[in-house]
């Protein structure tokens, strides 16, 4: 196969979807107009756990619009079926309206059906219920974990006792909800026992198989429509109860529903990232050479699904040392159920990891980069496994050029401005970028354009841009005559749009597909008596805005137009897939960066203020710059917030979320944004994909908090081992 | 949000008739709206007085200011007069809430607006100034925004508003229009410390309106500004805040207004720290030991003793800031 041109690929082009989302015309899950809906309202509950002893739904029932008020008492049994995919963690998952248990403060309890979102939501706040309350468990410290999951290699407990230098070190970091703009809602309509839904979600597919196991439905029988998602973060990564409650709502009244979370409700039932406790006992030579850690990371789960995540990677894989030993325990508490968010597991250990090395970095007098480039493993020491690509030291030494970090002190409260106290820190980020099974579809017209298909997402990293440039190099075409679709369930099935795994197995099989459409034509054309490329090695024609030639003789070709019409061929088509990660696997394969932080502490105020950061990444091939820098610095913003800002408050007396709202749960607004840079390395990592990419929606936010703590700590002297870092820890 | 009836009254007399009827009155809209969704608010009538003719910022020849009622947030923040006379006041605003909302809400909206405490606003939760005598949830619950001064067994929620701080420096008057015609109430007696009903928040009388509020000639020169402590740097209420006004001359201090907010179910002003200061002339260790008083009488919740002492730094400095050291 000859090699295509790049032309679309590496450019920092804009989105091809962002006119459409900048005039109002893309349309998201609850825009569509669907003949007839009615309006679904929810009824959560009012305490953390017990029983529904009863239900008055007179008053909601006898407003004028109001359908029907549906609760565990009048809903019809659904199946239920066994569903161990659509990312559904073990356990017995909420069954709405089902029973009269009462798991968690906020669970849907009844839902109002009316011919107007007023009517609902006014019938809403009629409805009745009344409970035996028992005292829920809340609180991550008191509760009783799950028996642990164990990592070891080597003695680490020997290997502790024997360390010149120990430390022992306890972080805690909040609960965080991913809070995208858009809410969470849901248009569901039947056909007879056919069901289509509109549904934000990061993942058609999920949803299809999850309401076609709820409901008990036979394949084909559910659509699932998604185009547009206004930003996820990882709530849209399963399909939760409330999308089957407008199911439900729907079948039970015979008309289309619409159901759309508010602010509040979307902290009570689509998932967050788990509060931890995460304790690292360190043990080091005095020059800094590891020798041993033990980890023991305690994780808040819900009591009727245990939640886990990619925790206990971090600490196998970042640094080398002979000893490990780690217990993970999950916490099952009467909340609901976590799920990932950005970074997620990476992120959270990375805050105790990387501000344990910063603290060991000061007990022994080494610069925190020198401590970690001391400590750079040669292979993954997990399972032994050569990198596919690792190039943290060029992050290291290109962070440190970029940023100034010459100029940091290592003596801490050492650089002063007035009032404040000035600070640099920085951390390593690794991230498991995923690569999971795809397929998608290519179709090329007898007009020239394309049209390529596949049931992945995009909920905001702009996988319609990234894909139609991958698509339009593929084909040898434009980027204005591909049109890329997704969101839709009907198209080829892909895996969950997350884990920084949509390039490399959403975009492995776009090229696939787009290959063999392309060498479809490549054929027809050599082996067409009419055609110019007549006779020609197949290998020696390449295609480059919609006009195949000989390589090296752009004069002796032809467009694929008229290949296509001369042979009477409306379009060819062809349907490419991915399997996913090589297996067994060959090569370890993470992204990394190196994160630097610089902050001023008014340290008599207690307020920490960002004034500068840099990401530095080994990401792989970039394919749309662009699009990568606004993720870098979408995920330097989350990382700000987790480290200085954001935390879901629960009220452990009845396990009520006090601040479920935007005004009260604190998210980085632009004030608390600073200049932020991110560098992207130059290069590609060829481990099983065929882009060469690594993936980088999520690294961009692991090491972000530790980075700031670290900056706190060289400002002010102060470690602060809690997160959110707020005023009362510094005044 | 229950169902309510909407009317708009285009001069004062049908607006008291209505709000003697039961109406509320709505202006920006900004706060109550946002209650009803949570249906914390359930009015059944709104009476629209945003046509009413109180939007004009005057100076009197002494040097008095009256904003009227109807004033919008940003109007006043942006008017030359109240940028030179009373930095205070333009500071208090600009660092209020967002854009969008300063340019709907209104000078009266504002010092009528409501506590953030989230038991108040979530209404399956106990709170006695949105049900009398269901209790206290703040009390012994997530407390931390709350407040130290002037709070009761019955409620520890604080008084929001920040430019209702700079108004409780400066001794403003709350011009009032009711059915028994005009009245002028200080703005110390304006809003309520919350007692044993902290359900009643300001001292109105049934269908009264405020119509303005007058904030006293101060002498000159006199410098003021306000400081706003807070986790995020913009659009978030004071965990503590300053307003602080100084009149010095010879190198003496001779008047000054203070109060704190974000601390006090009500603007706190601050006397004591205002006779330390009188007669004395500007130096760090002045504001020191004035400021070590503001927090005199606190009373601190399990998630909010850090306001005691940051409050008495936040004065400090605002006192540093404005007042200066030479």
């Amino acid at each position: 196969m000859s090699p295509q041109p790049q032309a679309a690929v590496g450019a920092p082009l804009s989105r091809v979807d962002g006119r459409l989302k900048v005039t109002g015309q893309a349309q998201y899950a609850a825009e569509f107009d669907v003949e007839g809906a009615v309006h679904a309202v929810v009824v959560d509950s009012s305490i953390g756990r017990g029983r529904i002893t009863g239900i008055d739904t007179g008053a909601a029932e006898a407003q004028p619009g109001v359908l029907t008020v549906i609760h565990h008492r009048n809903a019809p049994k659904l199946p239920y079926r066994d569903n161990s995919g659509s990312n559904n963690p073990p356990g017995r998952r909420l069954r709405v309206f089902q029973d009269d248990r009462v798991l968690f403060h906020g669970q849907p309890v009844a839902v109002v059906v009316a011919t107007t979102l007023e009517a609902a939501q006014h019938g809403a706040s009629l409805v009745k219920v009344r409970y035996d309350a028992e005292q829920p468990s809340t609180d991550l410290h008191e509760a009783k974990p799950d028996k642990p999951t164990n990592y070891a290699r080597g003695d680490a407990e020997a290997g502790l006792r024997s360390a010149a230098v120990r430390l022992d070190l306890t972080y805690q970091l909040a609960r965080n909800h991913h809070n995208p703009m858009e809410p969470h809602a849901t248009i569901a309509r039947w056909d007879g026992n056919k069901l289509t839904v509109w549904d934000k979600t990061q993942w058609v597919m999920g949803t299809h198989d999850e309401l076609a196991a709820v409901f008990d439905l036979p394949a084909g029988s559910v659509r699932v429509i998604n185009p547009f998602v206004g930003g996820g973060f990882g709530s849209g990564l399963r399909c939760w109860p409330h999308t089957v409650v407008a199911a439900l709502a729907a079948r039970v009244t015979g008309r289309p529903v619409k159901l759309v979370l508010s602010r509040r409700q979307m902290y009570l039932g689509t998932g967050f990232r788990p509060s931890y406790e995460y304790r690292v006992r360190l043990g080091s030579d005095r020059r800094g050479r590891l020798s041993a850690a033990i980890h023991d990371i305690d994780a808040e789960t819900s009591s009727y699904e245990t939640f886990t995540e990619a925790v206990m990677g971090a600490g196998q894989m970042t640094y080398s040392m002979p000893n490990v030993s780690q217990a993970y325990r999950t916490v099952p508490l009467d909340v609901n159920t976590p799920i990932w968010m950005r970074g997620p597991g990476f992120a959270s250990a990375s805050f105790a990891i990387e501000s344990a090395m910063d603290e060991l970095a000061d007990r022994l007098g080494i610069d925190p980069i020198e401590l970690r480039r001391r400590n750079e493993p040669s292979e993954d020491e997990s399972n032994n496994l050569p990198f596919s690509t690792r190039r943290l030291r060029e992050c290291y030494t290109v962070g440190a050029r970029e940023f100034g970090w010459q100029r940091r002190s290592s003596r801490p409260r050492s650089r002063r401005e007035g009032d404040l106290l000035i600070g640099m820190g920085m951390a390593t980020g690794v991230y498991d970028c995923g690569r999971f099974p795809a397929e998608a579809r290519a179709r090329l017209d007898a007009d020239g354009t394309a049209v390529v298909e596949a049931a992945t997402s995009d909920m905001g990293p702009g996988t319609y841009t990234s894909q139609t440039q991958v698509a339009a190099d593929a084909l040898g075409l434009t980027m204005r005559t591909v049109t890329f679709r997704l969101g839709d369930s009907l198209y080829p099935p892909t895996s969950p749009h997350g884990g920084s795994a949509t390039m490399a197995s959403v975009g492995s099989a776009v090229v696939d597909a787009c290959n063999q459409v392309r060498q479809q034509a490549i054929k027809l054309a050599v082996e067409d008596r009419e055609s110019p490329l007549h006779g020609v090695d197949a290998a020696d024609v390449v295609v480059r805005g919609g006009r195949l030639h000989v390589q090296g003789n752009p004069a002796r070709g032809e467009s694929y137009r008229s290949l296509l019409a001369r042979n009477d061929r409306t379009h060819l088509e062809a349907r490419g897939q991915y399997a996913g990660a090589p297996s067994p696997a060959r090569r370890s394969y993470f992204a990394y960066n190196a994160t630097f932080a610089e902050i001023a502490v008014d340290a008599t105020l207690g307020l920490v203020r960002v004034r500068r950061m840099l990401g530095v990444y080994d990401a792989g091939r970039i394919i749309s710059p662009k699009l990568a820098e606004s993720q870098a610095f979408g995920g330097i913003v989350g990382g700000i917030g987790t480290a200085l800002l954001e935390h879901t408050v629960t009220d452990h007396r009845d396990g009520r979320i006090v601040n479920a709202n935007l005004a009260d749960y604190l998210v980085a607004v632009n004030a608390d944004v600073p200049e932020v840079r991110a560098i992207y390395l130059d290069g590609e990592d060829n481990d099983g994909n065929l882009l060469g990419v690594k993936g980088l929606g999520e690294v961009v936010q692991v090491g972000v908090a530790a980075a700031i703590g670290n900056a706190v700590f060289n400002a002010t002297g102060r470690r602060v081992r809690e997160l959110p870092i707020t005023a009362e820890a510094l005044v | 949000m229950h169902p309510f009836t909407y009317t708009r009254v285009s001069d004062t007399r049908e607006a008291l008739n209505a709000g003697r009827g039961g109406g509320r009155y709505i202006a920006g809209g900004t706060t109550l709206v946002d209650l009803m969704r949570e249906t914390v608010e359930q009015p059944e009538t709104l009476v629209d007085i945003s046509g009413l003719p109180l939007r004009e910022i005057t100076v009197a020849e002494h040097g008095a200011l009256r904003i009227g009622a109807l004033v919008r947030m940003a109007e006043a923040a942006a008017h030359p007069k109240v940028r030179v006379l009373y930095p205070v006041i333009s500071e208090a605003l600009e660092l209020s809430a967002s854009a969008q909302l300063r340019n709907m809400a209104t000078i009266g909206g504002n010092i009528m607006q409501r506590t953030r405490c989230t038991y108040f606003r979530d209404v399956t939760a106990d709170c006695n100034k949105r049900e009398p005598g269901s209790g206290c949830a703040a009390l012994h619950g997530f407390n931390r925004s709350h407040a130290i001064l002037g709070t009761s067994d019955h409620c520890v929620s604080t008084h929001p508003s920040d430019v209702a701080v700079a108004f409780a420096a400066l001794e403003a008057r709350v011009h009032l229009l009711g059915p028994d015609g005009e009245r002028q109430v200080p703005f110390a007696d304006f809003l309520l410390r919350p007692g044993s009903t902290p359900d009643r928040e300001q001292a109105l009388r049934r269908g009264e309106l405020i119509t303005a509020v007058e904030i006293p000639a101060l002498p000159r020169p006199l410098k003021s500004g306000y400081l706003k402590v807070r986790d995020r740097q913009s659009y978030e209420f004071a965990l503590t805040s300053a307003a602080v006004a100084l009149h010095v001359r010879g190198g003496v201090i001779r008047e000054a207004r203070i109060a704190a907010g974000g601390v006090g179910t009500v603007p706190w002003k601050l006397p004591e720290v205002e006779q330390q200061l009188i007669g004395e002339r500007p130096s760090e260790s002045l504001w020191a030991s004035a400021a070590a008083k503001a927090a005199d009488g606190a009373r601190a919740l399990q998630h909010n003793r850090f306001k005691v002492e940051l409050l008495k730094r936040t004065v400090e400095r605002q006192l540093r800031i404005v007042g200066g050291t030479k």
